[in-house]
């Protein structure tokens, strides 16, 4: 049973991850750094609960708008930087983070005990939940509740016009801009909402784990998160979902018998996808069980 | 209406538009023509924004534009089409009016109800556009699976839609047949009864001789001539031009 | 503390002759880039993963220990081959981040392959012989034998290079190609084998960057191909992308500022630097110290 819960706030993390990084892909930003925001929102919201003692939802609020607050000066520069450009300065961003908490001493005394963040050693005994009596499966419900939540938010999103206004200046920005769209708006607003969505993620991980290092916040996450929306597809949320929920359920769990071959896979798994799907998986026919073509519904 | 006063752009020394001056009044429909490379779509694009002028200004009655941001142009009543389509492929046909519809044209809404509303209003309003443009029956369509035709005129629509007093049309004929040219012309003046200005860029001298009021031609980016249709068929410099004399 | 001026003269020093290795990665993304318009993240992986071969050949087989640096180049450069058959031969040119994804992916695979086959423990690799006990001083500065010899193979290459693109056919080609790339096409350039061969060319000068990074430090592992890919590429960007001599200067420069900084701040925080650096130049000038508009779309 633990072993499956565990497993399903994996799937929680990397989805909320995931869909940072598809609300960027929409407005055609490949951003590598919301491995980057993921981080300030773990340290941040493990800061607030261990060190001010705050409510684990406060703490994970304001951790995820110290992380959009990152985002949205990440934003600015990153608006006139495109394609190519935008991925090597945001793999730097997530570097230049990592490589702040990989250097960050904050230690207090706490009845008895010296916590806070260590350095190279991590930050452990983020236990907020184990402290305050949450069982595992709550734990697991409370981290799904975030996850519909933010999957139904995305989803209403397509809905309304913000969807359609993002949509099209990730499909072609002079078009938008004649359009009458206000790209600054649009984009910036786009990195401070996945920075928002990734921070949560980050609250969430560190306090469900109790520990987190700067090994956990690594090049190879940032790329997961924005693997998952790529080889799931853009069409709609579900491309996500279902891609994190193939690669972290199938190839890395269900595979177990497969022992360390399973890392070659999910290299091979986006060489093939990129090659011969490059709309996603969810517009392979046997995967296709979402609508066939996108119709303005009501 | 439009006033453009002696602008001029250099790409790496080269002049692509050189002291041009001309101005469109209210209710007109002019045509700029010129061989290829003679500054055209770049007076198109300048007076767009997508790059500024570096030199003179252009202005919207009488409001000077030519420092704006090109999605604030649009908010003063500038719209536009392009040469080559450029449409919201992956987007439905009336996504593609409503990203492109502006805040007062259905005043009644606020700020929260423009982006994340999805009224009947906004609907009703993409509705009459795409009806008024020949594409009522292609309401839910994905833009990218529109015939060439349908995609200029969606193109027409979501220019027509951020309601502006200007529009630009960017070679709307090119690529069509003689069916589609007359269908063209017809949906030009039909712009005109909307009350709006037109200035066309255009190549087919078909739909330019039989649709504006006024032409202008360029060459090497300067005017050379600028009159009515019969005069501009006669005048030497012109056919020299044409004829690559000039 | 009490660091000197001498101190810090010869950090930059030490730092400068290294960052050869940088210049010589971020030549290889300014390569591929100049040609295709596209990053080949997989490169940093493709050259340790040839430095890997030419050890694990050279072990097997009893060679002496010199023929690694042979070895080494020809098998980045034929791994090199293969990344660009599966992330880039048959995605659309205008595809540009499907093959930036699927050169990372590539990156992971060749990385994970060197785990797996390695069961992740870094290996010995044999150090530059008599170079690497050599040591000059002039006055108070010291200059190490090693990075001096690293410093000297990084220009020659780079001038090999340079000497390709510009005075032979194939380079001719090859900037035929990343310039107009229909008319190219039309004057019966072949596009795919003039591709592979800047996949090839810039693939060597990875492998003996591999090597001679994995040899100036004694061991080679894994966890060198990331940040070796990123100082590349942040190489390449401040450089200009698609500019060799900015790549060039930018990776002495990087070299030259990661030493400095971890004279005066520690090997915790030093990379923060290098990659602060990239934001200024992000910030300040955009298309880099040589580059053109190209990048700004």
């Amino acid at each position: 049973m633990e072993f499956y819960l565990g497993i399903l706030q994996t799937i929680g993390f990397h989805t909320l991850l995931g869909l940072s990084a598809y609300l960027l892909l929409l407005t055609g930003q490949l951003s590598m750094a919301q491995v980057g925001f993921f981080a300030i929102g773990a340290y941040a919201s493990g800061i607030l609960t261990v060190i001010y003692g705050l409510h684990i939802f406060l703490a994970l609020g304001v951790g995820a708008v110290t992380a959009s607050f990152f985002a949205f000066l990440v934003g600015f520069p990153a608006l006139r930087i495109k394609g190519l450009m935008l991925v090597i300065a945001t793999i730097a961003f997530s570097e230049i983070v990592r490589l702040y908490f990989f250097n960050l001493r904050w230690r207090i005394e706490k009845g008895g005990v010296e916590v806070g963040p260590d350095g190279a050693q991590g930050f452990r005994e983020i236990r907020y939940f184990a402290a305050n009596g949450w069982e595992p499966y709550q734990i697991v419900s409370f981290i799904w509740i975030v996850v519909i939540l933010v999957i139904a938010a995305l989803w209403w999103l397509d809905r309304v016009k913000v969807g359609s206004v993002l949509r099209a200046v990730g499909e072609d920005e002079l078009a938008a801009q004649s359009s009458g769209v206000n790209l600054t708006i649009v984009k910036v607003s786009a990195m401070t909402g996945g920075g928002f969505i990734a921070g949560i993620a980050g609250g969430l991980y560190a306090h469900s784990t109790t520990y987190v290092d700067h090994n956990s916040f690594t090049i190879l996450l940032a790329t997961f998160a924005v693997a998952y929306p790529i080889l799931g597809g853009l069409k709609n949320v579900f491309g996500t979902l279902f891609a994190v929920v193939f690669i972290q359920g199938i190839l890395i769990e269900g595979l177990r018998f497969l022992g360390d071959y399973r890392n070659l896979l999910f290299g091979l798994l986006i060489i093939i996808v990129m090659n011969f799907y490059p709309k996603g998986l969810i517009n392979i026919p046997i995967f296709n069980f979402s609508r066939r073509t996108k119709k303005g519904d009501t | 209406m439009l006033n453009i006063e002696n602008i001029g752009k250099n790409f790496g020394g080269v002049k692509a538009v050189d002291d041009l001056t001309f101005r469109v009044d209210k209710g007109e429909i002019v045509g700029l023509i010129g061989p290829n490379g003679s500054g055209k779509s770049t007076t198109i694009n300048l007076i767009c924004g997508v790059f500024p002028v570096d030199l003179g200004s252009i202005s919207v009655d009488d409001r000077n534009i030519s420092k704006l941001p090109t999605h604030e142009r649009v908010a003063s009543g500038i719209s536009r089409t392009f040469q080559n389509i450029r449409l919201f492929k992956e987007l439905s046909v009336w996504q593609n009016v409503w990203v492109a519809l502006q805040k007062d044209s259905y005043q009644s809404l606020g700020w929260m109800q423009e982006w994340f509303g999805n009224s009947k209003i906004q609907k009703e309003r993409i509705k009459e556009i795409l009806v008024f443009s020949g594409l009522g029956d292609r309401f839910d369509d994905l833009a990218g699976n529109l015939s060439f035709g349908e995609q200029r005129r969606l193109e027409l629509a979501r220019a027509i839609a951020s309601k502006p007093k200007l529009v630009l049309l960017d070679e709307p004929a090119a690529g069509m047949n003689s069916d589609e040219v007359a269908d063209l012309r017809q949906r030009i003046l039909d712009l005109r009864e909307l009350g709006l200005t037109v200035l066309l860029v255009e190549h087919v001298m078909e739909l330019v001789m039989n649709v504006v009021d006024r032409i202008v031609v360029l060459n090497f980016g300067k005017k050379i001539a600028e009159g009515n249709p019969q005069d501009i068929q006669k005048n030497i410099e012109v056919q020299k031009a044409y004829l690559g004399g000039a | 503390m009490g660091i000197g001026f001498i101190d810090i003269l010869q950090s930059l020093i030490d730092g400068i002759l290294f960052g050869s290795i940088y210049a010589l990665i971020g030549l290889g993304f300014t390569l591929i880039f100049g040609a295709m318009e596209k990053l080949n993240m997989a490169y940093a992986a493709s050259s340790i993963g040839g430095a890997y071969v030419g050890l694990g050949i050279a072990t097997l087989f009893s060679l002496p220990l010199v023929l690694i640096f042979f070895i080494g180049p020809i098998a980045a450069g034929l791994l090199s081959i293969l990344v660009y058959l599966v992330s880039f031969r048959l995605i659309p040119a205008s595809n540009h981040l499907g093959s930036l994804m699927a050169s990372i992916g590539a990156l992971f695979f060749i990385d994970e392959v060197i785990i797996h086959e390695t069961q992740g423990s870094p290996l010995t690799f044999p150090e530059l012989g008599i170079f690497s006990e050599a040591y000059f001083m002039l006055g108070d500065l010291g200059f190490r034998g090693d990075l001096i010899f690293i410093m000297i193979f990084g220009l020659v290459s780079m001038g090999v290079i340079i000497y390709l693109l510009y005075y032979t056919r194939l380079g001719l080609a090859t900037r035929a190609v990343s310039q107009q790339n229909i008319a190219a096409r039309l004057c019966g350039i072949p596009i795919h084998a003039t591709n592979i061969s800047t996949f090839v060319l810039a693939g060597i000068l990875g492998g003996f960057a591999g090597c001679l990074a994995a040899a100036s430090v004694g061991v080679i592992s894994p966890l060198l191909t990331i940040p070796i890919t990123i100082k590349g590429l942040v190489a390449a960007v401040i450089g200009g992308l698609g500019s060799i001599r900015g790549a060039i200067i930018a990776g002495l420069l990087i070299g030259g500022v990661e030493n400095f900084f971890l004279l005066v701040r520690g090997v915790n925080e030093r990379d923060i630097y290098v990659f602060l650096l990239l934001f200024v130049f992000l910030v300040l000038r955009p298309n880099g110290l040589f580059g053109n508009e190209i990048s700004r779309d």
